[in-house]
């Protein structure tokens, strides 16, 4: 029997209805994300929208007051040479903190890369159980452990005749910073664990068998190849310390404040709203741009690798 | 290729120094825990480590505080409520991104997995405004919702990442041996997708269980959950029944490693 | 009536054309290989009989009905995917078991049947393990069993040897083709490897570029070669340019012809190649030409001579201990030995050789 023998078909147009259910029944098209999106957008976008608009608005009783747009209060906040300090100060314990997580979460994550069996297993739950456990607790835990006589740290180094008088660390930047990198340390080395521990050994291999040690192949094979993750993490970490309001104001006492922590006093305190939309913006939008700045020389850099490659 | 012993000096003081920094990071990340679960059981009614004894009296402070078992409920409630929420907006989600095809997929993501760039005090702020504007008062329904908002990337991240580990043979596989687009979906995907949704579901309980930066905005001053309590009572006070709470918080976090642990595996929550 | 025809099959994606008007037909209980180099759109057809892809045009007929424009769950095609795609979260026997559970089988039937299918396939002691606890040949038993079981009216196979090794990749093929004789189901493999297509298949379609080249038995393939590209790709061939004119191919030995005169191309396999060491005097006609590789294979000596042609001339000789062998540099004459397994083919056919 030969195909010839049957007579060519007329071509026919692909109906759309064919081969629909290739798509899986759920997840065919767009709408399985709407009710998230339009969750998103009523109880994220709507509100943020607010948030930014009651800064330039007068409110009375819950009420838009009609006309009274003004960019008085935002004008004002960026005058104030307090709004600068503490912005200053937001900014260079964020950044403080987060290459600090950098340089203590790369070796972190580098060994668990070299551990095998149990040894990794335990690694991981090192890692990822402060993660799981409330920020709360653990800002609490260096309360305990920072405290003033009585603190864990000034008992240990009194008894071990480090030091004769208790240290002032609660109530000071150095609390803040060690609190926020110990909090933010997960956040770092998750990132880094993913690209590490996977990583192509045979590259390693190729530059030690290059004449390489092992401390160059390290700078010059291992750390670039891990950029991207670097930048995810940097990012990551810059913007969780940077708006992080709870570990200032606990770790830095009552008299201590940045941005983050005025935009709440100013919420929930002084009950100023006006004033803390203005800092909320303000707080979001630079936020945003140091992110941004942190992405984009994160890609910058990872391009200039391809490029070498 | 005669290399100079030198190098070889460098490699070792390079090796030394990478293990003495883990050394310090791993201290660093278990030490607090492991120190309030020490406070604990300190039996005296000051903060001293190591304890000076063992007692459980602090522990049994917290069950004889009405203020504080009343707001474990609330966040009980809050938390298993966020739960369903994330779970029920967030898995469809994740079918569309992963196994949609249509135009803008790529802003579709990105916008879904918006709010993790968003500060947990804006979201809650923004909440608080916006529930203003319409007299919605601070309660468990906008601390409900608001948390919502907060946690449902959790739920689109581990789900799509299991989504995308699916092998789409699979499914065709099952068409041809005879099964429809809905049985292939209870038989097929459901099943493979259960672990990492149960992942996800407990990651949502924790992280709303836990939050306080949404939480002070919005939650009900008069039923205030767990960590908002915590927070007021850390800020007057250092008594080691907060230790306590906090041990039984970690205890909490450990069963919810433990469950994630048996089902997707820990390394992937960073993904 | 074929019990399989797929009729003028075109589809395209997007813009680029992968299958373009194939026609086949497969006999009731034989085998069928689709062969040819990645990309040829091989995958895609076999895709396109199970309904996984709809095809732009053309007709897909089993036992007399068309089956184009039914959805794949409905084709009663059996498919065995390049990985088996098991089921990882079932047991064996539950994989082997879905298709009927589907069909809302009576429990004592599936029962029966999966046993059945299992002892088949030799694996009856593992009903209850799961996928990732079985070796890659016992995988593809469980896979061929879970199709089976459905009694299909043809069976697909995507490269099911792709994932095993080399060795176990001899012996599973034997095996799959007797089991295939044993159940009598008509069957269609896909491959890229020609010796798999020889070892299996009844008849093979050669295909490149979307387009079946030539299709037939496996030793008319071999044999008689329609394109230089299939020549090529089925074992080995010289493809040798000239002209064919009054009958004959301008070669030494003026091989006869039927092709039409003109620009032409003479397919020779290394096999049928003899060489011999130039002699003065040696009146025979052949092609003089100097070694310039050889590759000693034990049984055979493989050389390859330069004629002066684009391409070296490969040969293939037998290799006795006692007998000299011409090394590079010698000066040959290499000469067709049977030149009624000489194929000259037109020169438009083998334009597309490279």
């Amino acid at each position: 029997m030969s195909t010839e023998a049957l007579r060519p078909p007329p071509s026919r147009p692909l109906s759309p209805r064919r081969g629909a259910w290739m798509r899986p029944l759920v997840g065919g098209g767009l709408w399985p994300a709407v009710p998230a999106v339009a969750y998103l957008l009523v109880f994220m976008v709507l509100p943020i929208g607010t948030l930014l608009l009651f800064g330039f608005v007068t409110i009375e009783r819950g009420r838009i007051v009609g006309d009274s747009f003004t960019l008085e209060p935002m004008l004002r906040a960026l005058s104030d040479p307090l709004v600068w300090r503490l912005m200053w100060r937001s900014f260079w314990v964020a950044a403080a903190s987060t290459v600090l997580c950098l340089l203590l979460a790369y070796p972190v994550a580098f060994a668990y890369g070299s551990l095998r069996g149990v040894w990794r297993t335990l690694l991981l739950v090192a890692i990822v159980s402060p993660l799981l456990t409330s920020a709360l607790v653990r800002t609490y835990a260096w309360l305990v452990i920072l405290g003033g006589r009585r603190g864990i740290l000034n008992q240990s180094l009194i008894w071990l005749g480090v030091i004769d008088e208790p240290l002032r660390i609660l109530n000071t930047d150095w609390a803040v910073l060690i609190g926020m990198t110990q909090i933010h340390l997960p956040f770092m080395i998750l990132p880094l664990l993913a690209v590490l521990s996977e990583r192509d050994r045979r590259l390693e291999e190729a530059s030690l068998n290059l004449g390489a040690s092992r401390t160059a192949t390290f700078f010059k094979v291992i750390v670039p190849m891990s950029i991207p993750a670097i930048f995810a993490g940097l990012a990551l970490v810059f913007a969780v310390s940077y708006t992080n309001f709870i570990i200032p104001q606990l770790l830095g006492g009552g008299n201590y404040s940045t941005l983050a922590v005025q935009v709440y006093e100013q919420t929930i305190v002084v009950l100023d709203w006006t004033r803390g939309a203005v800092l909320a913006t303000l707080l979001l939008s630079t936020c945003f741009l140091f992110v941004l700045a942190i992405v984009s020389l994160g890609s910058r850099l990872s391009r200039w690798n391809e490029v070498r490659r | 290729m005669r290399l100079a012993s030198g190098v070889v000096w460098a490699d070792r003081i390079g090796m030394a120094a990478l293990a003495i920094v883990t050394g310090f990071s791993i201290l660093l990340l278990v030490a607090p825990s492991l120190i309030v679960l020490a406070v604990s059981i300190e039996p005296r009614g000051y903060i001293s480590f190591p304890p000076s004894g063992f007692s459980l009296r602090w522990y049994e402070a917290v069950f004889a505080n009405r203020q504080l078992t009343d707001s474990v409920l609330v966040s009980l409630r809050v938390a298993f409520s966020v739960m369903l929420v994330c779970l029920a907006l967030g898995v469809p989600a994740a079918f569309a991104s992963v196994r949609g095809a249509f135009a803008g997929k790529g802003a579709l993501n990105a916008f879904l997995l918006s709010p993790q760039m968003m500060p947990g005090m804006v979201i809650g702020i923004a909440s608080l405004f916006f529930g203003a504007y319409f007299a919605f008062r601070a309660s468990d329904a906008m601390l409900i919702l608001s948390l919502s908002v907060f946690c449902l990337p959790f739920v689109i991240r581990i789900a799509m990442a299991r989504l995308a580990g699916l092998d789409p043979r699979l499914d065709e596989a099952s068409a041809n041996l005879g099964a429809g687009k809905l049985e292939t979906f209870a038989r097929v995907t459901v099943p493979q997708l259960a672990p990492a949704l149960l992942a996800a579901g407990a990651f949502t309980f924790i992280e709303a269980f836990d939050n306080v930066t949404v939480a002070l905005f919005t939650s009900d001053v008069r039923a205030r959950p767990l960590p908002v309590e915590l927070y007021y009572l850390v800020q007057f006070d250092s008594s080691p029944v907060i230790a306590a709470i906090s041990s039984l918080e970690i205890g909490l976090s450990f069963l919810a490693m433990l469950l994630i642990a048996r089902t997707v595996g820990l390394d992937r929550l960073g993904r | 009536m074929s019990h399989l025809v797929i009729d003028n099959v075109s589809k395209s994606f997007g813009e680029l054309p992968v299958l373009r008007g194939c026609s086949l037909s497969v006999e009731k209980g034989s085998v069928l290989t689709l062969l040819g180099p990645s990309g040829c759109g091989k995958t895609t057809l076999l895709r396109t009989i199970a309904g996984f892809i709809t095809p732009d045009a053309g007709r897909i007929v089993v036992q007399g009905n068309d089956i184009s424009d039914m959805p794949p769950n409905r084709r009663e095609v059996g498919y065995v995917f390049q990985n088996y795609a098991l089921f990882p979260h079932l047991t064996i026997a539950a994989n082997v078991a879905y298709g009927l559970k589907v069909r809302r089988t009576s429990r004592a039937e599936v029962a029966r049947r999966v046993e059945d299918a299992l002892r088949l396939v030799d694996l009856s002691t593992f009903a209850d393990r799961y996928p990732a606890q079985l070796s890659g040949g016992q995988q593809q038993r469980v896979a061929i069993a879970r199709s089976l079981v459905l009694e299909p009216s043809v069976l697909l196979l995507d490269e099911p040897f792709n994932a095993l090794d080399a060795r176990l990749r001899l012996t599973m093929q034997i095996e799959l083709r007797k089991l295939i004789q044993r159940v009598g189901i008509t069957s269609i493999f896909v491959t890229h490897d020609q010796m798999e297509a020889m070892t299996l298949s009844d008849t093979v379609a050669v295909m490149h570029k979307g387009v079946v080249e030539q299709f037939g038995s496996p030793l008319d393939i071999y044999d008689r070669p329609r394109t230089a590209y299939v020549a090529n790709f089925i074992g080995r061939a010289n493809v040798i340019p000239g002209e064919v004119a009054n009958g004959h191919f301008d070669d030494p030995a003026r091989i006869a012809t039927q092709a039409p005169a003109g620009p032409a191309v003479l397919v020779v396999r290394p096999e049928n190649v003899t060489v011999e060491p130039a002699t003065a005097g040696d009146a025979a006609p052949g092609w003089p030409g100097t070694v310039t590789f050889t590759t000693a294979l034990g049984p055979t000596v493989e050389y390859e001579i330069d004629c002066g042609w684009p391409e070296p001339l490969r040969a293939i000789a037998p290799r006795s201990p006692g007998r000299p062998q011409a090394g590079p540099g010698d000066r040959v004459v290499a000469r067709i030995a049977d030149p009624a397994a000489a194929v000259v083919l037109r020169r438009q056919d083998g334009a597309h050789v490279h």
